[in-house]
């Protein structure tokens, strides 16, 4: 059976798969989004707050992914539970990173302008210090929905939902007739589906930006159609840490 | 404490932790209604220190602050700073926002209606003069430094607040720039009266600004507080001296305004007037030059025998360029002028740019011996010491009142 026609006859099936990575992926990072912005403006203020919060968000990126997912089955048990917690606990860095940069980022003066002319501390963040960081944070969203996006296919060894299904038959039957065919399927899919992600959150970020903030960083930043490592260091110049946690990851894949 | 006084600080003091001295050292002033003080010395003196106090920028470590009567510690702070007017050197305008919604942040969070803040955004930007039509959906951006600087004190008075603090307000633009927005933020204090506190390191400016100025030393302790005459001629001490720096007879220029002295009329002739009878009431009045205005009666060129080409219909584009200078310049502005035209006069416009008059080397002269006759008879009850110790009498030109820290004279 060609690739071509292996994907005709298991068209159904291939697009349930997608979704299903598409959604636990998007899930994870939306998760990880909410987590991850809070305990930014949590710490970003502070230096060793943060410096705590960066650190364990790269320690657990560090953590191979086979590991950390196994290691979920005895709390949480198999299937979509645990790929959710793992694959979000991953997500964390890229977002707590870009969070503190952006927001540490923000011209002082605007934040004193801001208290000096009577806004409340919540309302300079979402008035003023929020959007002017969000290029920054969005930068650090696709970050984690690429990576997210390859780890997803290792969370189908806990019974995880999505395309790493059809790695992990493709590569236990090999030298079977689809064995190649599946493991080819999975791997492509998921590149295709983090491109066309990407694809997404970008115009997302033009829609967001409202054609208002087109300083050089922040269209640097965004701007990286390529997924993955490149983007992460355009977005942190000043993050070293993630730009070596983004290799290992690379690494794992 | 009576109704005129606006703000009143009370020994404060500010001291940061893990700092043997305190950065403000039990500071003591009393601010009137309608006035603009500058606070005024060396970069890290604590000025700027001394004047977030007053809008609880800064806690104060001891002492009290009252604005209108009311302690400052009681009040909630963003409150508070919402009827204090605060504009800062770097402009803090929210790149990301529109020109109206940055003017318009205030009175929103005050809660006034869409409508309402809309026409106050308009009034606003058509009292710090720019075109509301042009300007009201711009991004700070999009402005130059002097045009963003005007939007920064649209949005301080967005809601109409009695004080207003300013850091530098005019420090990171450039000479010219600076120059005309002083002169703009003079005329627009004279309509609006709010009492203003002006931090600034720069003397001439604080002589320019201010109604009355502090000269402060380190630890913020105030040197000397008075009107900028008396600074200028009876400084208080010798640090106070230099930091007035050279100049100081010259820098007096800057104490009048041109509006406040006469000036002479020049022969004047519409463009469209021809060469002939231009050069007849050249003749008739024996100056040496006319001067040619518009239709508007705005000065366009000094005019003298030589220019007239009898060949010529009209006057346009005769004769050698014209420096102006309006009603609220001050004198040195006027010397400037003078000393940059050919003709040695400058031409006075109101606001509109329209003649008004003109001033020469003579009328200012004659100014100047004027201000000498004025200083020497207000200094006449004064005893002094050789080394400017002095035990002076209030100053009496602008201020009545002695400050409670000018006893501080060391």
């Amino acid at each position: 059976m060609t690739f071509l026609e292996y994907l005709q006859s298991r068209r159904d099936l291939l697009i349930a798969q997608t979704v299903e990575h598409a959604t636990i992926v998007l899930m994870s990072v939306a998760l990880a989004t909410l987590i991850g912005v809070m305990i930014g403006i949590a710490s970003y203020r502070n230096p060793r707050a943060r410096a705590v919060a960066v650190a364990v968000a790269a320690a657990i990126l560090t953590i191979p992914s086979f590991a950390l997912l196994g290691l979920l089955i005895t709390p949480l048990g198999l299937g979509y539970l645990p790929a959710l917690v793992a694959l979000t606990l991953y997500a964390l860095l890229p977002i707590i990173r870009n969070t503190v940069v952006g927001l540490t980022e923000v011209d002082p003066a605007l934040t004193e302008a801001a208290r000096g002319i009577g806004m409340s501390r919540l309302r300079s963040l979402a008035t003023v210090e929020i959007p002017l960081a969000w290029p920054v944070i969005l930068a650090g969203i696709r970050v984690s929905t690429q990576m997210t996006m390859g780890i997803a296919a290792i969370a189908a060894y806990v019974g995880g939902p999505g395309l790493g299904n059809q790695i992990f038959s493709g590569l236990a039957n090999l030298g079977g007739v689809n064995s190649l065919n599946q493991a080819l399927v999975g791997t492509l899919g998921v590149v295709v589906l983090a491109l066309v992600v990407d694809l997404c959150l970008g115009l997302l970020g033009v829609l967001t930006r409202g054609d208002r903030r087109t300083t050089r960083r922040s269209r640097a930043s965004t701007s990286g159609t390529r997924p993955g490592e490149p983007d992460a260091v355009g977005a942190l110049a000043k993050g070293p840490a993630l730009a070596a946690a983004a290799n290992t990851q690379g690494g794992q894949r | 404490m009576t109704d005129d006084v606006m703000i009143e600080l009370q020994h404060v003091s500010k001291s940061y932790r893990g700092q043997q001295t305190p950065a403000v050292e039990d500071v003591s002033m009393t601010i009137r209604r309608g006035e603009i003080i500058v606070l005024v010395g060396p970069s890290g003196c604590g000025k700027t220190t001394t004047m977030k106090m007053i809008n609880r920028l800064i806690e104060p470590t001891s002492g009290r602050i009252l604005v209108d009567g009311s302690d400052v510690t009681s009040l909630d702070p963003t409150d508070l700073r919402r009827r204090i007017g605060y504009v800062i050197q770097q402009v803090g305008l929210f790149p990301h926002m529109t020109v109206a919604t940055n003017i318009g942040l205030v009175p929103k969070m005050l809660g006034w209606s869409r409508t309402r803040i809309e026409a106050r955004v308009d009034e606003l930007l058509h009292l710090v003069g720019l075109e509301p039509g042009h300007f009201r959906n711009r991004l700070p951006r999009q402005l130059s430094g002097g045009q963003q600087q005007r939007v920064g004190v649209a949005r301080a008075l967005a809601a109409d607040p009695p004080v207003m603090l300013m850091d530098e307000p005019f420090g990171a633009t450039d000479p010219l720039t600076r120059d005309r927005l002083q002169n703009e933020f003079l005329r627009l204090q004279e309509k609006l009266q709010k009492t203003i506190v002006f931090v600034t390191h720069d003397f001439d400016e604080a002589i320019k600004m201010g109604s009355r100025i502090a000269v402060l030393g380190e630890r913020s302790r105030i040197r000397q507080f008075d009107t900028p005459e008396q600074l200028l001629s009876n400084p208080a001490d010798q640090t106070v001296a230099q930091f007035i720096g050279a100049g100081a007879s010259l820098k007096q220029l800057n104490l009048r305004r041109v509006g406040a002295i006469d000036v002479d009329e020049a022969v004047l002739v519409r463009l469209d007037d021809t060469p002939t009878s231009a050069l007849r009431r050249l003749d008739e009045s024996g100056e040496w030059a006319v001067l040619s205005v518009d239709s508007e009666r705005r000065p366009q060129r000094w005019i003298t025998a030589r220019d007239l080409d009898p060949q010529q219909d009209t006057l346009d584009g005769a004769g050698g360029p014209v420096t102006t200078v309006e009603l609220h310049a001050t004198l040195h502005d006027a010397l400037d002028a003078m000393l940059a035209s050919s003709s040695g006069a400058t031409v006075v416009v109101d606001d509109a740019g329209r003649y008004r008059g003109v001033v020469n080397i003579d009328r200012l002269m004659r100014a100047i011996a004027e201000m000498r006759e004025m200083q020497r008879n207000r200094d006449r009850p004064v005893t002094e010491s050789p080394e400017g110790t002095a035990t002076r009498t209030p100053p009496t030109q602008r201020s009545g009142i002695p400050a409670t820290g000018d006893g501080e004279s060391r």
